[in-house]
C-alpha cells in the first residue's frame, strides 16, 4: 500500500463506519494529495501539509453537527433490544427445560445472560448501533462524532455487569447530552444517525 | 528538519487564535474573486497575506468542507483525461451574503479594537 493510501486510511478509520463521509473525505483528500503532486512537491510534504490524521478527521467531523437522541426515544431503542433478546432466548430456553438435563440448562442460561451484554459491546463496536438503536435511527459515536474505540464500547457496557444500570440510566434524564453516566465516562453519546452516519 | 505544521503557529498566541475565527471569511473572501481549488486557495492566502496568515492544508480543507456543508460554497469536480479529479470551490449566493455579514462583523470589531486602543487606559 501506497504511503498516501495509508494516510487516507488512517483518516478514514476515525469517522463512523458506513459513512458517506468516508467516502467524500477519502476522494477529497486524493485529490488534494494530487494537487500538490502536481504542483511539484513530494507526498510527503504533501501529508505533512495535512498534518496528524486524528486531528484532521476530527476537523471534518466538527462540520457534521451531532443531534442529541432524546432519552424516550433511546428507551424505546433498549425496549426492542430487550424484546427482541426474549424473543430469540425464548424458545431456546423453553425447549432446554422441557428436554434436557438441569446441569445443561443452566450451561445455556449463563450463555444467554453472557450473550445479553456481549451482543451490544460488539454491535456498538463494529457498527455504531444495536438492532434497536438501528430501528428507532440512533448511533453511538464518542463525542467528537469518531466512531468508538472498542475499550469504550467495553466502558459504556459496565453498568449491566455491575449491576447499576438503572442508576445509570437515571443520569441520561438529567445530563445536557443525555448521556448516561457511564457514557461521559467513556465519552461517548448516543446521536441521532444522519444521511453522513448511515 | 523543517518545522511540524501547527508549531509555528504555536508561538503566536493572539494569531493562531484570531486566524481560527476569521479563516471562514478569509476563505469566503477568496473565493469571491472567483472558482479556485484546494492548492490555489492555500498559496493565495499566503502570497496576500506576505505569509502571515498561512496556513496548512489540514486547517484549510476541513473549513471549506464545512462552508460546503453550509451551502455558502459549492463545488465542482473536474475529471482529467487521466489522473485524480479536481475539486473547484466558488462561492453561492447564500455565501455572498455570509462573506458580507462576516466582513461587517470583522470591520467592526477592528474599528473597536484599534479606537480602544488608541486611548490611554484610563478608568473613570
Amino acid at each position: 500500500m501506497s504511503v498516501e493510501q495509508a494516510y487516507i486510511d488512517r483518516v478514514i478509520a476515525q469517522l463512523p463506519r458506513e459513512a458517506t463521509l468516508r467516502a467524500q473525505v477519502a476522494l477529497e483528500l486524493q485529490s488534494h494529495i494530487a494537487e500538490r503532486v502536481e504542483h511539484g512537491h513530494s507526498v510527503e510534504e504533501a501529508l505533512r501539509q495535512l498534518g496528524d490524521p486524528i486531528v484532521l478527521a476530527e476537523s471534518y467531523l466538527a462540520a457534521v453537527p451531532l443531534i442529541p437522541a432524546s432519552f424516550w426515544r433511546r428507551a424505546a431503542a433498549k425496549l426492542l433490544d430487550v424484546v427482541v433478546y426474549v424473543g430469540v432466548c425464548a424458545p431456546v430456553v423453553l425447549v432446554v427445560v422441557y428436554r434436557y438435563q438441569f446441569v445443561i440448562a443452566v450451561f445455556v442460561g449463563a450463555f444467554l445472560a453472557a450473550i445479553s451484554a456481549v451482543y451490544p459491546l460488539l454491535a456498538e463496536y463494529r457498527y455504531g448501533k444495536t438492532l434497536g438503536k438501528h430501528w428507532l435511527g440512533l448511533r453511538v459515536v464518542r463525542e467528537s462524532g469518531a466512531r468508538i474505540s472498542f475499550g469504550q464500547s467495553v466502558v459504556r457496557q459496565l453498568p449491566l455487569a455491575l449491576e447499576i444500570f438503572w442508576i445509570d440510566v437515571l443520569f441520561a434524564l438529567f445530563t445536557e447530552k443525555s448521556q448516561r453516566a457511564f457514557e461521559i465516562l467513556s465519552k461517548t453519546r448516543a446521536v441521532v444517525a444522519t444521511e453522513d452516519q448511515s | 528538519m523543517a518545522p511540524r505544521p501547527g508549531e509555528d503557529d504555536d508561538r503566536k498566541g493572539i494569531a493562531r487564535e484570531l486566524k481560527r475565527g476569521s479563516l471562514e471569511l478569509i476563505v469566503l473572501h477568496l473565493l469571491s474573486h472567483g472558482e479556485a481549488y484546494g492548492y490555489e486557495i492555500v498559496t493565495a492566502l499566503t502570497e496576500r497575506s506576505n505569509g502571515g496568515l498561512e496556513v496548512t492544508d489540514g486547517t484549510l480543507y476541513p473549513v471549506l468542507y464545512r462552508l460546503e456543508r453550509a451551502g455558502s460554497v459549492a463545488v465542482r469536480w473536474e475529471t482529467p483525461q487521466r489522473g485524480v479529479p479536481r475539486k473547484y470551490y466558488r462561492l453561492t449566493k447564500s455565501g455572498q451574503a455570509e462573506l458580507a455579514r462576516l466582513r461587517h462583523e470583522w470591520n467592526t470589531f477592528a474599528d473597536a479594537m484599534a479606537s480602544l486602543l488608541r486611548q490611554q487606559p484610563e478608568i473613570t
